[in-house]
């Protein structure tokens, strides 16, 4: 310790121009575009392979950045495709008027916390009022529906997820549009209960089972495929869900805003005010 | 003491604003544009006291260095060339010096130190000067004969107005006396 001291001592004329020296090329390649693409082309050609390794592994760790990116476009993408669209074309419009406005918007999130073991699962999304996430929007992914927004803080959500012993869907059968509620079954996570489908109701096992407009989601959304046919009763088919969204493996979700959601809520509400 | 850090302070001043407003200025349209650059700013560098501490020697050359880069646009390439400046001076002072040693009152001036020996000095310092601070311009070795030759003409450039601005200085001081 004593000698690298001396030694500082005796050479720090040079050492405190290396030192300046260094900081001045430090500036001059990162400060001007053609030192800096020299420097690069050099490196390039002498040590080309440790560049190529070494942007291998930047690549590496920017792929949550790029997960995000792209799960934003689809997002975007969602956005513009034409299941986001409310339908004006009415029939008896003598105008017609196929250009449609939009109803649905769709907000992307990143799952931060989920469960799939309890009765009532819960899911955190990193997405609250800052991105526009209100209580009971729903939520999807890309496979299928997800839950339904319970309580927004700042900057997070938690969503009651399809995996709840409170959630209870509105879907039909795509192909004859018979409908009934979905629940989840309470045991697998990969499994739910298709209820109130009529018994003489033509009904496959590998059917696809989607959202309706009555419900919170937009109509449509795929929630799973017929998996199992049994009877209950006399009346109603006892119908097995497998689930499209595996809720064991869920990381980016997109949160379904309604933009006629306040209009729909305030007539029906109305309606059954002047009812009583 | 104090007037000659005056003197010093007025001087990288006047350098400065001479190199970034009237020298850098100068564009010559045509083959020989670029042969005839002049740094004449690091004529400060070169008249600080001979016995100078050389920490702070360095200190200002890299403040002097990136001053230029400032008004130039070329972070640190002013810098690092006038950092080389001032890592070779105190030797080449040495090496240069009569046999008797540097009064510490010397002037490094062309008058007090005698016409040949202070081109000698001031020329074999200005072209490392010119010589690094081309080499960091180009960063490769390519036309390295043509960038001599720059390096050559713009050192004789830069040294006519050392002289031209010693001998002014001189003139002056006279008539004032």
């Amino acid at each position: 310790m004593r000698n690298f001291i001396l030694i500082i001592r005796k050479y720090n004329f040079f050492i405190v121009f290396l030192l300046l020296q260094g900081l001045s090329m430090y500036l001059l390649i990162n400060n001007n575009t053609y030192q800096r693409e020299a420097v690069v082309s050099t490196s390039n050609e002498v040590v080309g392979e440790i560049y190529s390794a070494y942007s291998d592994v930047t690549d590496y760790l920017t792929l949550g950045i790029t997960n995000r990116l792209l799960a934003e476009e689809n997002a975007r993408l969602r956005r513009a495709d034409s299941t986001s669209f409310y339908d004006s074309d009415f029939k008896l419009m003598k105008v017609n008027d196929t250009i449609g406005f939009q109803q649905y918007e769709y907000i992307t999130a990143k799952v931060i916390n989920n469960s799939v073991t309890k009765v009532n699962n819960y899911i955190t999304l990193d997405a609250g009022y800052n991105k526009g996430v209100r209580k009971d929007m729903s939520v999807i992914s890309s496979n299928g529906v997800v839950g339904i927004v319970k309580d927004v803080s700042e900057h997070f959500c938690t969503v009651m997820s399809m995996l709840n012993s409170k959630t209870r869907i509105s879907t039909m059968i795509k192909k004859n549009g018979y409908f009934g509620s979905t629940i989840w079954s309470g045991s697998s996570p990969m499994m739910a209960n298709l209820l109130d489908i009529p018994s003489h109701a033509k009904v496959n096992v590998g059917d696809t089972i989607v959202t309706t407009s009555f419900s919170i989601y937009p109509k449509n959304i795929m929630v799973g495929r017929v998996a199992e046919i049994g009877t209950s009763g006399e009346s109603f088919k006892e119908i097995k869900v497998r689930l499209s969204t595996d809720f064991q493996n869920i990381s980016y979700v997109y949160i379904v805003r309604d933009i006629l959601k306040i209009e729909r809520d305030t007539l029906e509400a109305r309606t059954v005010a002047n009812d009583q | 003491m104090i007037s000659d850090l005056f003197a010093n302070f007025f001087r990288f001043f006047l350098l400065l604003f001479v190199q970034v407003l009237v020298l850098d200025q100068i564009e010559i349209s045509g083959p020989v544009n670029g042969y005839f650059n002049a740094y004449l700013y690091i004529l400060f560098l070169l008249m600080l006291p001979v016995n100078i501490n050389r920490l702070l020697l360095l200190l200002l050359c890299f403040i002097t260095g990136i001053s230029i880069d400032m008004f130039t646009g070329t972070a640190g390439m002013h810098a690092s060339a006038c950092l080389i400046l001032g890592l070779i001076r105190p030797g080449f002072l040495n090496l240069i010096a009569p046999r008797e040693g540097y009064e510490s009152t010397l002037r490094l001036t062309i008058q007090s130190m005698g016409g040949s020996t202070f081109l000698v000095y001031a020329g074999v310092l200005t072209f490392v000067h010119h010589l690094s601070l081309f080499i960091l311009e180009a960063f490769n070795f390519l036309n390295f004969f043509d960038l001599l030759l720059r390096v050559i003409t713009c050192s004789i450039f830069t040294m006519l107005l050392i002289v031209m601005s010693q001998v002014l200085s001189q003139r002056s001081k006279e008539v004032e006396g």
